[in-house]
Order: C-alpha cells, then structure tokens, then sequence
C-alpha cells in the first residue's frame, strides 16, 4: 500500500504540469542539476585535498567533522525557508479505505525524498570513499555515512515538526529559532566551540562506531513526534499550515480619488498583499537592494557597466519580477477584467503607475549608497530614468505573450509555474540594451555621455507616456483573446 | 446506519452546524436540501470525518467514525474535486479505488457497466489526466468511483450540479437503480428540488445549520418544498 501511494507521487510529480509545459525550461533545469550536482561530486572526491591544502597539519577527516555541526544548522536554515510541507496531498485519500497509520506513514516517508535530503549524499559519499575509508576502513567509514544520513533525516523530520507548529503553536517555533540562534551566536563570540564539540563528537563516532546509536535514536523520536502530531491531526483544514486567512487589507481611501485607475491600483494592492505569491516575489525583489553592499567597493566602483547593472536591478527588481508575469497575476479573474467597463488602456496605467511609484520607492531607499560617491548617484538617477520611460513599456510589450495562467496561493521560490523561455528571453533586453547603448560611448571613454543617453531615452518615455501606453494598449488589445484563452487553461 | 448525536461546528463563533439528533436507517435515501450556507457540505465532511466537530459525535453503525476508520470499508463518498486524484487518468483512478475493495480488473469493468450510458463515451479511453476533464465530467468520475465498490452507504454532495440534462436524466435513473437493487443508503444533497424528490424517499431541509424539516416523500413533497423556498 504504502508503494502505491508512493507510485501515485512519483506520477503526480511526473505529470506536473510543470514539466509537461516548456521543453527549453526542462533544459535549462536539467542543465542546473547536472551543474550543482557535479559541483558536489566534484567537491565530494577532492575537498580531502582542499583540506589539506587548506589547513596542510591536520587530518581532512578532523576538519570536516568540525564543520559538520555548522553544516547541520545551516541545513535547518535552509530547510526552514526551502522545505515545503508535504501534507495536502492526503486529501484524496482521507475518504478511502486507506488507514490514518498508513497515510501518516506516506506523509512522513515522502519527505525523505526531497532534494535536500539527496544532495549532501552527493558529496558525503564521494569524500567517504576517498578519505574515510583509506584512514578508518570500509566498515567504520559506511557506520559514519550512516550517522551523517540520521543526523540529515533527524534535520528533516525536526523542521517538519516545528513548520507545522508554527501554525499552531507559533512560540513553539520560536522558541526553536532562538535557541538555534543563540548557539550560533554563542559560537560566534567564541563562548562555545561548535567546531571543537563538533570534531569531538564525530570524531568519537570513527572510533567507537556503536555511537551511531546515538542519531539514530534521534530520527526514531523526531519521526515518532511527526507521526503523533500528525494522526492527531488528520483533518485537511487542520493539516494546512496556512489556515483560512481572515480579510486584511482595507480600504485605501486616498487611492479612491484617483478615480478608476485608482481603483484598479487598490485592487491589484490587495492581490499582491492577499496572496502568497506576488507577496513573496516582492519580498524576494527587497533582497537586491542589498547588492549595493556587495558592489559598491573596489574594483566594481572604477567602471561604469558594472554600477548601472547593479542601478538597473536596484531600482527595477520589484518591477521586473513582478512585471515579468503581467497580466498572469489576473490570470484567475481575467475573464472578468475583459468583460468589466475597464478598457486596456486603464488597466496598463494602473500597472504604469505602480511600477513608478515602486521603481521611484526603491530609488529613495537606495539614495544613502550616494554617500559612497557621486558617482553612484548620478548613475542610479540615470537607471531610475531607464527603467520607468523605457523599461515599463519593454515589459507591457512581452507582456502579450505571458499566457500561462498562475495559481495565487503557492510561494515563488522555486516555483516555475508560468515560467517560460519568455521568461528569459524578456528579462536580457531589460538589462542588455542599456548597457549596449553605453557600451560605445564607454569605449570611446566619455562615460558621461553615455549616461547621459541612457537617461536622455529615460526622459523621452516619461514625456511620450501618452502615446507610449496608448501603443501598449493597442498591442495588448491584438492579444488579449490569445491572453484569455491561455488563462482559462488551468494548469 | 448512521446516528448524529448532538453535533456542532462552529468557526469563529458561527454556529454553522448544529443538528441535536438525527438518525438514518440502512436503505433509506435522503435528500439534503438547503440554501447556499445552510451546512449541507459541512455535514457532509462531518458524517466523513473531514473535519473536527467541535461539539458532539457521528456514529456510523454504532461506531464513532472519528475514533475508528471501519466505515471507511462501506462508505462510497464523493463531495468535490479534492476528492479525485487528478494526476491520474480516469481509469487508473478506477483501478486504485478498486485495488482498494479487492476487486479484480473484471469486477471494475462490470461495475462500470451501469455507468456507460452517463459516461457517453466521454470517460474512458480518453487519455487524458482527470484534472484536464471538465467539471461535469469530474463529477461523473468522482460519483462512478464512490458507487465502485457498491458500498452501503453512498454520500454524494450535489451530484446533479454541472452536468447537462441528459446526464442528471441517467443519473437520476442510475442512482434510483442503486436504491433498489442494491439497497444502498444515500445521502445525496441537491439544489434540484424535483431530482431529490425522484431519487430520495426522505427529505431534510437544512437552514443555517439547523434541521428544520424531516419528511418522508408523498406526491405533495415537491408543492411543499416549493411553498417552503419561496421567500
């Protein structure tokens, strides 16, 4: 039984329509797999040597155990933010003659296949059989394996149980999160050793193998405190981590007096506030603003290409990640969008004023990378010019061939539902041609100039708003069955 | 068949089921009707154990269909879309269901039979995955599937909803086809108030969670049930 259920989710994930859509983002997957995993592999059979190399006195098999512990409460980091909860997928069954023990059972085993329980394996294998086992031999060597797969499959099953807490019993978790954090902190400040206590305790491992007990012990409780909580609670409404949200968001008043495109403003406010996966794009979209911190230091600061990409992303990301998907955001209502006293043109005005005003919000949070020089002023005004007289409407027009419907309520990490090589292909020219138009000037070494372009064409589509959207709109109408057909096909 | 004793479901301090006693009788069709928001669903994923009662108990042949999973064995339900596996094609749909009542490739074919004409050759063979069909015929695969394994009791939330006049004919025929020969006890909730009346010889009507009428089916039903709904 258990294999049949496990049958069903090897063809649900087979079937996904996410697979069965675009051929080129199958490639594109594929190839990012090969990649990451033979980064691992390759990690796997040489970080003995890099070990070596690295710290040339000491055994390779020490330093990685010291690692280990880090390793592991990194793993519960990424866990929490990557890890999904495998729960819903019970739901056809419930009714069934399947027994609770059973479905339980298929929940907690699904999870062991996630990614992030098969990745490490990829490079703990290879580094065993290339430094383990010459120094400690084959038997002791599988019985660390072994510990190093526990300990994984304890991370895994522990973050299940705190995820699904977190609905329920939020101090729980956070409880959890503190202590985590404080025994890294305590690390930090070097008033506890996670690196000793870690090269300790596997280093006991390799020489008493029957400790392997130990995270054995651990996966068997943290699975036994799964599966209670779990046939406690196998009701849908209660599985769900993310209940029936009560209606938040009220009314905008002030937005009411710019008549209809006000209107349509505070509704796509709403959209984005009340479902998970425009909230989650934007909120991804606030991490590049950080990249100033990464770019704004020598030797990025002597050019200029390299500043108005790190321009360009700044103050455009919430606007490129959110308008690369327009008007799939409407996918589910679009019908409705068409049939309503709404012309295209309003609906495009509304989406254009709220990319400037979010473009123009960035801006202003990015102004005090100013303080590191003029120079990143001056080339931030420009990209902010860019992307709100020309970049919009570069993304209004791929904004026709978006014709894949979304599903609201889903994340966005990792979430390849809607994207398609459009996808890629839109957002090269947002970046690309800016710095194609500054690419002659640079070389003729009048970077000013060249800015000046890029800014000057900025102007230009401020002043031709009008017309320009008026265009957009005009092309929008030539597609907008084609958008609608696409968006009735659910899934 | 099946007790409800004292049972309530209240979210945020609505009362949205609260039915103090009701008994139903092995072979005996009921007809839930009620208007938008009057609980029939929410019963529904009370008697199957969906949902957590906050107050009370359903006993399926004596037994507390939340402590124990014996009905599971006899119970054939279908309420929505979330009850079909929709990454499957219809028929290995039919074919999970029927590994799980034992039956053998042949018995769900035979089973099916009765089930052909409703199908109208839009089912089966089709190649395609359940979540491709349309609505109309999900309903169809998810209601063949709940009459698979001809349990004794058949819990089908609007079941006439979403298919075209033909099939709510033939399912109308199919389902009083099931009552008598096979002497199923239904539950079938409907917004069809002449459909309910063919098929059900008992009819409940259910206003914002309350049971407000329980009568057995006479030629003055559906007069009766009109007058009732008339606002």
């Amino acid at each position: 039984m258990l294999l049949t259920l496990l049958t069903h989710q090897w063809k649900a994930d087979v079937r996904s329509s996410v697979f069965q859509k675009g051929l080129a983002l199958n490639i594109i997957m594929g190839l990012l797999i090969l990649y990451f995993g033979g980064i691992f592999l390759f990690l796997g059979f040489n970080i003995d040597d890099i070990l070596l190399k690295v710290f040339p006195s000491q055994d390779p098999v020490a330093v990685f155990n010291g690692g280990m512990l880090y390793y592991f409460l990194m793993d519960l980091f990424f866990r929490f933010m990557l890890q999904e909860m495998p729960v819903l997928a019970v739901q056809p069954y419930l009714h069934l003659p399947v027994g609770k023990n059973r479905l339980v059972h298929f929940v907690l085993v699904k999870s062991v296949f996630s990614f992030l329980n098969v990745l490490p394996l990829l490079f703990m294998v290879p580094f065993m059989v290339s430094a383990v086992v010459p120094a400690y031999g084959a038997g002791v060597a599988s019985v660390w394996l072994l510990a190093l797969v526990a300990l994984t499959l304890f991370n895994n099953f522990v973050l299940l149980y705190f995820k699904r807490q977190l609905a329920a019993k939020p101090l729980y978790t956070l409880a959890f999160g503190v202590v985590v954090s404080a025994v890294m902190l305590l690390d930090y400040f070097d008033l506890l050793s996670l690196n000793v206590a870690s090269r300790a305790a596997f280093g006991q491992l390799l020489l008493q193998p029957w400790l392997v007990a130990v995270p054995l012990l651990l996966v068997a409780v943290a699975y036994t405190f799964n599966f209670r909580f779990l046939k406690e609670h196998t009701y849908p409404e209660e599985l769900q981590v993310r209940k029936a949200t009560k209606v938040s968001g009220s009314n905008i008043a002030f937005l009411s007096r710019f008549g209809e495109i006000g209107k349509l403003i505070e509704l796509e406010l709403k959209l984005i506030w009340r479902n998970k996966r425009p909230k989650s794009t934007l909120v991804m979209s606030a991490f590049i603003l950080f990249y100033g911190v990464i770019f704004y230091k020598e030797p990025y600061m002597d050019g200029y290409a390299m500043l108005i990409f790190v321009g360009l992303m700044m103050t455009g990301m919430a606007m490129f990640s959110y308008g690369q998907f327009v008007p799939g955001w409407q996918s589910t209502h679009f019908d409705a969008l068409l049939t309503q006293r709404i012309s295209i043109y309003q609906f495009l005005k509304a989406k254009y004023w709220m990319f400037l005003a979010v473009t123009l919000f960035a801006y202003l949070i990015t102004l005090p990378y100013g303080l590191l020089g003029y120079k990143i002023l001056i080339i931030n005004t420009v990209a902010l010019l860019y992307n709100i007289g020309v970049n919009v409407f570069i993304i209004f027009y791929f904004s026709a061939y978006n014709t894949s419907r979304l599903d609201l309520s889903r994340g966005s990490a990792f979430n390849w539902q809607g994207v398609g090589a459009s996808k890629f292909v839109m957002m090269l020219p947002l970046i690309i041609i800016p710095l194609l138009i500054y690419m002659p000037f640079g070389l003729m070494d009048v970077p000013y100039v060249g800015l000046a372009t890029i800014g000057g064409l900025g102007l230009l589509g401020l002043i031709f708003q009008k017309q320009l959207l008026q265009w957009s709109a005009r092309w929008f109408m030539k597609h907008k069955y084609k958008l609608a057909t696409g968006f009735r096909q659910s899934e | 068949m099946l007790t409800v004793k004292d049972l309530q479901k209240v979210y945020n301090g609505t009362v949205v089921v609260n039915i103090p006693e009701l008994t139903i009788y092995a072979g005996e069709a009921i007809g839930l009707v009620g208007n938008n928001g009057a609980g029939k669903t929410t019963l529904f994923r009370l008697v199957l154990d969906l949902i957590r009662p906050t107050k009370g108990e359903v006993y399926a042949k004596d037994v507390n269909v939340a402590k124990s999973e014996d009905w599971k064995a006899y119970t054939g339900s279908h309420l929505d879309e979330g009850f079909l596996i929709d990454y499957l094609t219809a028929e290995e749909y039919f074919k999970f269901i029927g590994d799980l009542h034992g039956l053998s490739d042949g018995d769900i074919t035979e089973r099916l039979l009765p089930f052909v004409d409703l199908f109208n050759d839009e089912i089966l063979n089709q190649r395609k995955y359940i979540r491709d069909f349309s609505k109309g015929n999900q309903k169809k695969i998810g209601i063949a599937a709940a009459a698979l394994s001809n349990p004794e009791l058949l819990i089908l939330d609007e079941p006439f909803a979403n298919l075209d006049p033909s099939s709510q004919i033939r399912l109308k025929n199919l389902l009083r086809h099931l009552r008598d020969q096979k002497r199923m006890t239904m539950l079938i909730s409907s917004h069809d108030l002449s459909h309910v009346i063919e098929v059900c010889e008992r009819i409940l009507i259910l206003e914002k969670g309350q049971l407000v009428q329980d009568m057995q089916t006479n030629e003055n039903t559906l007069r009766e049930l009109e007058t009732y709904f008339t606002v």
